[in-house]
């Protein structure tokens, strides 16, 4: 279904560090003890109007707090939540100049939303901001702050864009396009998309419950996880993991839901396991998408059963939406990092809001506590607007 | 990497259909018009209903991909085909349209940037590799060495390279970002068809590259839509040999070359 393997095997690219800003840590650790102790990221959003709406509660971030000389960024948000993301990544790689000539440096990132939040400043009278608006400008904006001059790609797969970006950074370092890659995703919550989901009766009213049988919808978050990649044969020996396997697919079945067969997230997921020379036999731990949605649990978790065959009940699978929403452009390298922090720690997260588990979703999710397990080889899966699916498969160091 | 060969191009712009309609002085034949828009094109009421403009565009320059390709969309459906997508600004009438509270919520997904190559992939069946990439020229070329990559890796036996571009519902809002482009705007789409090929392809970007820009100054500000208007141009050209295309966006310069000619058959026009 993938098609066949490449001729040779492809170059193994290492993890080498990773940042992320989120509403439940805006630092590694912080978000990782946030997991794993149920943290709650949701809460009523202050930042802009929600009255008007059915739904004002989601995954915001109150305030940026990490030490940043902001003056030097620009007043976009997107750009400094990435920015953010990119400081916590320089103290955990221990260098803020990465170790990479600023030329031989890339930046990568994904977003389903960009700096549309400037677009809706631009139109309110804030001309000056209109170039801030195109999607590819945050990307831009970080790749200033971190003084990289190699090339810099924005991708827009809507909610697998974070999966997508890692995948493209992984062929920039193989293809000998740049030395280090910072790769990863962001998207912030504006009012934009909170009145696009709020009219698409996505959003729930309850709490945020993937695969459990009472879950209504989903509701949104916002942040930045950044990784810091590089040829494994250079990465030295302080590495988080190691990217195995990408892949993508498309649905071709509808312009919002996803293939009712999940059939694309399986091509995906299949293709990212042919990329990693792995079968599913070798995965030991998914992060699932799991919005929470009536419609993608199920489908996600069919999927993930017809890939995982016999072992499908005894994987275990969680996903992290429950904590602080679904933060769209970031999910997927949000859940990378948890895929490498998992087995870094010997810890699954628990599926925080799962409670009662809905007979349809067939799957072994991590309920009630985390469960101490060590992941050596992780599935990450995604899904977004416009049937873009992808996958990643991630090795624990 | 191992370079892909052209089956064929379909081309659609403000100018009109293929390479043939494309002008030798973009700012002479504009005569002053700021914007040359493409109509919408008129494809099946009842199944494009809710599609915007810049989706039927895509739609439209698949189909003149096939027509140049004299196949039909039987050749193309399945997970065989890669489908890889450029914009820098496709999404902006839709942005703006959902901000001013024109149009009602079952139009939000449309503001996705995957919405124009989500309505190509549920018309044509196209459920292969899919990446979607945003910026200018630049993107567009990196689409294309990407495609290159996934047939070179076996991913898939041919890939579609789609980018679109429009700019009319906008044309204000372009109009105070005047100053980084280049002669008209025109709105465009263009989609190549890639299959496995022969020689090598290079692709390299830098800043300190430097673009001639004589397709722009021939074909106007076309963005990520520049670099295949170049390909079907070149296309025209008989007894190349070597061919090389650039472009630039944000001050980065991106070029590829192929060391030997992509077009598989006779010299085609789009």
């Amino acid at each position: 279904m993938s098609g066949p393997h490449p001729l040779s095997e492809p170059e193994r690219i290492a993890v080498s560090a990773a940042g992320v800003v989120t509403p439940i840590g805006q630092d590694l650790d912080t978000f990782w003890s946030g997991l794993l102790t149920g943290a709650e990221g949701i809460s009523p959003i202050e930042r802009f109007p929600v009255a008007d709406l059915r739904v004002g509660q989601g995954g915001e971030i109150k305030k940026l707090t990490r030490a940043v000389d902001w003056r030097r960024v620009p007043d976009c948000r997107a750009t400094r939540l990435l920015v953010s993301a990119a400081d916590d990544l320089c103290v955990q790689a221990g260098a803020r100049s990465l170790d990479a000539e600023p030329e031989r440096l890339a930046v990568v990132v994904g977003t389903a939303l960009g700096g549309v939040e400037e677009g809706e400043r631009a139109l309110r009278g804030s001309p000056r901001r209109l170039g801030r608006a195109l999607y590819d400008a945050p990307g831009h904006g970080l790749a200033r702050w971190l003084g990289a001059r190699g090339p810099v790609v924005t991708v827009s797969t809507a909610c697998a864009s974070g999966a997508t970006a890692l995948g493209i950074g992984a062929e920039m370092l193989r293809r000998g396009e740049a030395d280090a890659v910072v790769a990863g995703g962001y998207d912030i919550l504006c009012r934009f998309v909170m009145r696009g989901f709020d009219g698409l009766r996505s959003l729930t009213r309850d709490r945020v419950r993937p695969f459990d049988r009472r879950r209504s919808g989903l509701l949104l978050g916002e942040g930045a996880a950044l990784l810091l990649l590089r040829r494994e044969r250079e990465a030295g020996p302080r590495r988080l993991g190691t990217l195995l396997g990408y892949g993508s697919a498309s649905d071709a079945a509808h312009i919002a839901a996803p293939d009712s067969q999940g059939r694309g997230i399986e091509r995906a997921i299949r293709a990212a396991l042919a990329e990693a020379r792995m079968d599913a036999a070798d995965i030991d731990f998914v992060s699932a998408h799991g919005t929470a949605t009536p419609l993608n649990d199920p489908i996600e978790a069919a999927a993930l059963r017809r890939v995982l065959g016999a072992r499908g009940a005894a994987v275990p699978v969680n996903s992290i939406k429950g904590a602080f929403g679904h933060a769209m452009g970031a999910a997927a390298a949000i859940e990378a990092i948890v895929c490498l922090l998992a087995g870094r720690h010997g810890q699954i997260p628990a599926t925080l809001g799962l409670e009662e588990r809905d007979g349809a979703c067939d799957i072994d999710c991590v309920q009630g506590m985390p469960r101490a397990v060590r992941p050596r080889i992780s599935l990450s899966t995604s899904l977004g607007f416009g049937g873009c699916n992808a996958a990643l498969v991630i090795e624990s160091a | 990497m191992r370079a892909p060969a052209i089956r064929a191009i379909g081309l659609l712009s403000g100018w009109g259909k293929g390479a043939a309609a494309l002008p030798l002085d973009a700012s002479r034949a504009a005569g002053g018009r700021p914007v040359l828009a493409v109509e919408r094109p008129s494809l099946d009421p009842d199944r494009f209903r809710r599609s915007r403009r810049e989706c039927l565009m895509g739609v439209a320059a698949v189909g003149a991909m096939l027509e140049d390709a004299g196949t039909g969309p039987e050749a193309i459906a399945g997970e065989r085909t890669a489908l890889l997508f450029a914009t820098a600004a496709a999404y902006a009438p839709s942005n703006r349209e959902f901000i001013e509270a024109r149009g009602g919520s079952m139009y939000f997904p449309y503001t996705a940037v995957a919405a124009v190559p989500a309505e190509v992939a549920i018309e044509f069946g196209l459920t292969g590799p899919y990446e979607i990439l945003v910026g200018g020229a630049p993107a567009t070329m990196r689409a294309i060495a990407r495609a290159a990559a996934l047939l070179e890796m076996g991913a898939c036996d041919r890939a579609l390279v789609l980018a679109v571009e429009v700019f009319d519902e906008c044309a204000d809002l372009f109009e105070s970002l005047r100053p980084r482009f280049d002669g008209p705007l025109v709105e465009a789409a263009a989609c190549l068809w890639l299959e496995p090929g022969e020689g090598t392809l290079t692709f390299e970007r830098g800043r300190g590259l430097r673009n001639g820009g004589s397709v722009r100054r021939r074909v106007g500000e076309m963005l990520a839509c520049e670099p295949l208007a170049a390909l079907a141009l070149a296309g025209e050209s008989a007894g190349h040999e070597a061919m090389q295309v650039q472009g630039s966006w944000r001050g980065e310069t991106a070029r590829l070359e192929w060391s030997s000619t992509p077009y598989r058959t006779r010299p085609r026009a789009a």
